[in-house]
């Protein structure tokens, strides 16, 4: 039963340093610019399991974020594949692109549909993200009179309320208050139980993540260097960044 | 082609959508802003009837509303090429978050300028009536000299929308060139009267906006035939152009969010 719900092989990842042109320089060079690369992700393969809660750890600038947005489809791959078995994916991170001057009830709308929603389903499913959001009367103003958390709160009511099959969660945990916290962390324990989702989540907090997954990738410098129960892995990342 | 065909189907809903969410944001941001979509290219009609009509004695019969068809179709082609060259780098939030086919930007954009230009056409038609000129089948032309139209700006977009990317001064270099293009397409004077005929010539095989206006001219003022010819090769070379970028856009565009 345990079928694989993302099969990543051989991933690598480069950043070009681009370094970008303007015609003074003439176009014509642009194909003869030497691409100093940068591999943020190197020669990964792992998969994930359907309705398995994965975390990813690592220090800053590890690659777990080029990771994630390569498996949401943002970024190439310049080596391997990525196999989703055409599950529908949300990228859920930090500030997610609203449209500013829009009220929040209108980017919930242009969220849900760029993620592939249809206008009835999100229709259906708005009081729900308001309500989780707990923006009230402000869901009607435009969103660059939203403070940062109120601005976070909505992203992840959106992406949350609205389920895909597979869910990657880049550090949201540290958003809003307190009690908001606390919420998308009872919001995320609940999508956990119910076993047909699955969730790639990157985080910094390991605790959350000790409690919340079932495995854990970690990464160092765009390579895995283990991957495991996450009691093991994360006392030794623990010695790790101690010493 | 079919995934052309399958992107555009599955992001239909949300063009529509955020077209009108960009309207309405350019309304809400003062309630009178939708009137600039008719006052904008009415001043510039005054100015250059004013100028050319009265200092230089141009002598086209409806002048106004000659200038005012050039004017329209002007705007649209103008504003979609200036956007598509940072649609990406606008739309960063977006782009760096979830997947969107990146010309889907452009045809938004689009759908945005074609509803201004849908307004400033029925100032067209409200001052046709006003100047008593005669109603013909010619009408006929006007939807396919915009589709034409359309399929054109979007043929050059997407290209510019590929190198906008890498190009950091792209739109300095667009917009003298923009500026060129304006002059030669002949918004307030007449192309084919005011220039001898081997010019002309080479003004309309050369560039695709001068016979779009010309046309638009002889068939709802004058009552002339259109350039058709002319309108077929360039509707032609703009679907293979089109395509072609499409095809350029995704094969590169999952490269785009690690430049901006």
């Amino acid at each position: 039963m345990s079928e694989n719900a993302i099969d990543i092989k051989n991933l690598t990842v480069k950043y070009r340093n681009f370094k970008k042109y303007s015609i003074k320089k003439s176009l014509f060079r642009l194909k003869r610019v030497k691409f100093e690369d940068l591999l943020a992700v190197e020669d990964v393969s792992f998969e994930v399991i359907k309705g398995e809660i994965l975390g990813i750890i690592g220090k800053n600038g590890s690659g777990k974020s080029t990771l994630l947005r390569t498996i949401a489809g943002i970024f190439s791959a310049d080596e391997g594949t990525i196999d989703l078995h055409n599950q529908s994916i949300s990228l859920l991170s930090i500030g997610v692109g609203f449209q500013k001057e829009l009220t929040g009830r209108d980017n919930i709308y242009l969220s849900g549909m760029l993620l592939g929603f249809s206008e009835e389903f999100i229709k259906s499913k708005e009081e729900q993200i308001i309500g989780f959001s707990e923006l009230g009367k402000f869901i009607d103003k435009p969103v660059k009179t939203y403070s940062s958390g109120m601005y976070s709160k909505l992203a992840f009511s959106i992406t949350a309320i609205l389920e895909t099959e597979i869910m990657l969660i880049d550090e949201v945990f540290s958003v809003g208050d307190q009690r908001f916290k606390r919420k998308s962390y009872e919001k995320m324990k609940n999508l956990i139980s119910k076993h047909d989702k699955t969730v790639v989540i990157v985080s910094h907090s390991l605790n959350t993540l000790e409690e919340l997954c079932d495995r854990i990738v970690w990464m160092h410098e765009g390579k895995i260097i283990k991957i495991g129960e996450p009691k093991d892995i994360i006392s030794e990342y623990r010695e790790f960044m101690s010493s | 082609m079919k995934r052309i065909y399958r992107d555009i189907k599955k992001y239909w809903n949300y063009l529509i959508f955020s077209a009108k969410a960009d309207l309405k944001t350019e309304v809400s941001n003062s309630y009178l802003n939708w009137l600039w979509w008719v006052i904008e290219p009415l001043c510039f009609m005054f100015i250059y009837a004013f100028i050319f009509g009265f200092i230089f004695n141009a002598s086209e019969q409806y002048f106004a509303i000659f200038i005012f068809i050039g004017i329209s179709m002007w705007n649209f082609f103008n504003k979609t090429i200036t956007y598509s060259i940072k649609s990406v780098k606008t739309n960063k939030a977006i782009v760096t978050k979830v997947y969107i086919p990146k010309y889907i930007l452009i045809i938004k954009k689009m759908l945005v300028n074609a509803f201004k230009m849908m307004i400033s056409f029925v100032i067209v038609f409200i001052m046709m009536i006003f100047y008593n000129v005669p109603l013909t089948w010619g009408i006929l032309w006007f939807p396919v000299i915009i589709l034409a139209l359309f399929i054109f700006t979007f043929a050059v977009a997407v290209h510019l929308l590929h190198f906008g990317v890498f190009i950091e001064d792209l739109e300095n270099v667009m917009r003298i060139v923009l500026r060129l293009i304006f002059y030669m397409s002949g918004i307030f004077y007449n192309l084919e009267t005011r220039l001898p005929a081997e010019y002309s010539k080479i003004l309309f095989n050369g560039n695709p906006m001068a016979v779009f206006l010309n046309s638009m001219r002889k068939a709802l003022i004058y009552q002339q035939q259109t350039d058709w010819q002319l309108m077929i090769i360039i509707t032609f070379i703009s679907i293979l152009l089109g395509i072609w970028g499409i095809k350029r856009i995704y094969k590169y565009e999952n490269g785009y969010a690690k430049v901006i």
